[in-house]
């Protein structure tokens, strides 16, 4: 299971399995109602390329603030 | 309603000028409310736009930093805030197309006219509603 924290928002447990044969990042988003262009993935309070395959079990979404 | 310490409606106002003709940013803290909240700290932020002066992006991790500093100082991410140096006095299109914070204020500080215009409106999850600014002074109550 992977933990992810929505910073601000909920925290949930997914299940890797769920998402098909190697989840990526930008999968684990999706898997909480996000897109990964909304939001930055954080590992350890770094950010983590979305397309990598999740190989953590505790990870931040962090939202992103930007606009024009 | 969004309620601002005097001192952070002046600093809101301070950073944008200083950081003109490009958009500045930060995050609001204090206490947060679905229909009142108020602000009594501000916290800059850099903007990593590639264009400054037409938009704004926060860095991810100072961003998760401004947002945990407030919490562990025992209050609420309340908002954030950008400027809008050459107007418009309202969020953009883009404002619009990237917000992601369902419930959170979003200020804008507005330098295109004779005064400076702070603004606010909560991202509904499908658009911004404006809501009203009030300027408290330290003796006011909170």
């Amino acid at each position: 299971m992977v933990t992810v924290e929505v910073v601000g928002e909920e925290t949930r447990e997914i299940d890797p399995e769920t998402l098909g044969t190697d989840p990526t990042y930008a999968d684990l988003v999706r898997a909480v109602d996000y897109s990964p262009h909304e939001v930055s993935v954080l590992v350890d309070d770094q950010p983590v390329p979305e397309d990598r395959a999740v190989d953590a079990d505790y990870v931040r979404v962090l939202r992103l603030i930007k606009g024009g | 309603m969004l309620e601002l310490s005097r001192s952070v409606y002046d600093e809101l106002i301070a950073h944008a000028r200083e950081r003109a003709p490009e958009e500045c940013c930060g995050v609001l803290g204090g206490r947060q409310g679905a229909d009142r909240s108020r602000a009594d700290r501000h916290r800059r932020a850099s903007n990593i736009a590639s264009d400054p002066e037409t938009a704004y992006e926060l860095d991810p991790e100072e961003q998760l930093a401004h947002m945990q500093a407030i919490e562990d100082a025992g209050q609420d991410v309340v908002g954030f805030v950008h400027s809008h140096p050459a107007g418009p006095p309202r969020p953009s299109r883009t404002d619009e197309r990237q917000a992601t914070w369902t419930g959170y204020s979003y200020v804008i500080v507005v330098l295109d006219g004779a005064e400076p215009f702070v603004g606010s409106w909560r991202w509904t999850g499908e658009r911004f509603q404006q809501e009203t600014v009030a300027i408290q002074s330290a003796e006011s109550p909170t």
